[in-house]
């Protein structure tokens, strides 16, 4: 049984105008068919429009969000496109890392430059026979607080024998495990935290050094330090910007494999 | 392009209902060219046919019709026949791969059914 379907073609020119919300590729491949189909359906007396209607409508939702999902996994889930990405991805963050870790490596180094100076010249007057309290020249830094660099001399125990740095009202004293590692090493340049989690941000750039011998007799240690609250200010800086420079180059990549997925994508069979 | 592996099961419902309808034609055969001599069914058949009880009783409307028919035609289940009686009209019929996929799929459903039987979960007189 049919129905005329002269009465249906506003119902057919509804359904031709909505198939233009599918993909390219899928209207320009079954768009007639579908409309045809249409067309069947209305034409046959034995299916109501009440059921008829409701059941396209429902259709063309769930379809087109299937259809356009499908073109999206088709244009954005090929091998190479993906590789590209990977690789495009992979370079930008060894760029990135490498724009935080060049400067913040001679930013860091150059905290030192400082103390290096002061450290060797202190060394000079201990080597000629200067007692370490003669060759410390009186000053008091709190380096909590200052951005001062100061000295200090310790004995052979690693005791202070004369100083110029104060925290918490007393001279700061390293691990004991530095200075058994200037004593077979020489030198050592680190970033000593005092008094761990007690006084918040107190990092000290801090160059120590072995002194042969002190007042003629046993060795000892020189220490030259500065608080490293400006340097790590800007390594923050630095941090933040290579961080949103890698995120930029992340953006770039995925809007350029965006487009380029899109205009390269496999076109209707 | 066709992939000559089996699809696993479970089909979606109205891959399903495709595949039977065609499989239904291909057993009958078109008044015009008889058993053995198919050339497919169109859309709307195919879609009438879903609908009723014995095509599983699937409603689906031309999207999901010629969705469903896309990817079985990229996964070597249909064919376009190549006749028309009308340029608007496509007609469509199983492959082998089709009717392969459609008999492993109705075994399992048998086995499935035949398990629930042996559950009692089939109430009395129900359709097998």
């Amino acid at each position: 049984m049919t129905r005329s379907v002269s009465q249906d073609e506003p119902l057919v020119r509804l359904y031709t105008f909505a198939l233009r919300l599918f993909p390219a590729a899928f209207r320009e491949r079954y768009a007639p068919p579908m409309v045809q189909t249409f067309r069947d359906a209305l034409g046959d007396s034995s299916l109501a429009r009440r059921f008829l209607i409701p059941l396209v409508v429902r259709d063309l939702a769930t379809s087109l969000a299937k259809e356009h999902l499908s073109m999206l996994r088709e244009t954005f889930s090929r091998p190479a496109l993906i590789y590209n990405a990977l690789v495009l991805a992979a370079l930008s963050s060894g760029l990135a890392l490498a724009l935080y870790s060049i400067p913040q490596h001679v930013l860091r180094s150059g905290a030192d430059d400082p103390q290096i100076a002061l450290a060797g010249d202190l060394m000079a007057k201990l080597e000629q026979g200067v007692a370490p309290a003669d060759a410390v020249a009186p000053a008091s830094v709190d380096i909590a607080r200052s951005l001062s660099p100061f000295v200090i001399v310790y004995n052979d125990q690693g005791r202070p024998l004369a100083s110029q740095a104060q925290l918490n009202g007393q001279t700061p004293i390293p691990p004991q495990g530095v200075f058994d590692y200037v004593r077979q090493h020489g030198e050592d340049r680190l970033s000593w935290q005092p008094v761990l989690g007690s006084v918040k941000g107190v990092r000290i750039a801090t160059v120590i050094e072995r002194v042969p011998s002190l007042n003629g007799g046993a060795g000892g240690f020189v220490l030259a330090g500065r608080n490293m609250r400006e340097v790590e200010a800007r390594i923050g800086q630095v941090s933040q910007m290579a961080g949103l420079t890698w995120m930029g180059m992340l953006g770039v990549i995925l809007v350029g494999t965006a487009v380029f997925g899109w205009y390269s994508r496999p076109k209707a069979l | 392009m066709a992939t000559e592996s089996i699809p696993a099961a479970p089909l979606s419902s109205a891959v399903f209902a495709i595949l039977l309808s065609l499989a239904e034609g291909e057993k009958t055969g078109s008044p015009a060219t008889g058993p053995g001599r198919w050339g497919g069914k169109h859309g709307y058949l195919i879609m009438k046919d879903a609908r009723s009880p014995q095509g599983g009783g699937v409603n689906m409307g031309p999207g999901t019709l010629y969705g469903s028919l896309d990817r079985m035609m990229r996964d070597g289940l249909v064919e376009q026949s190549g006749i028309s009686d009308d340029e608007r009209r496509r007609y469509y019929r199983l492959t082998d791969l089709g009717q392969t996929v459609l008999a492993v799929e109705l075994s399992r459903l048998d086995a499935a059914l035949a398990s629930a039987r042996s559950l009692g979960l089939v109430p009395d007189g129900g359709r097998s």
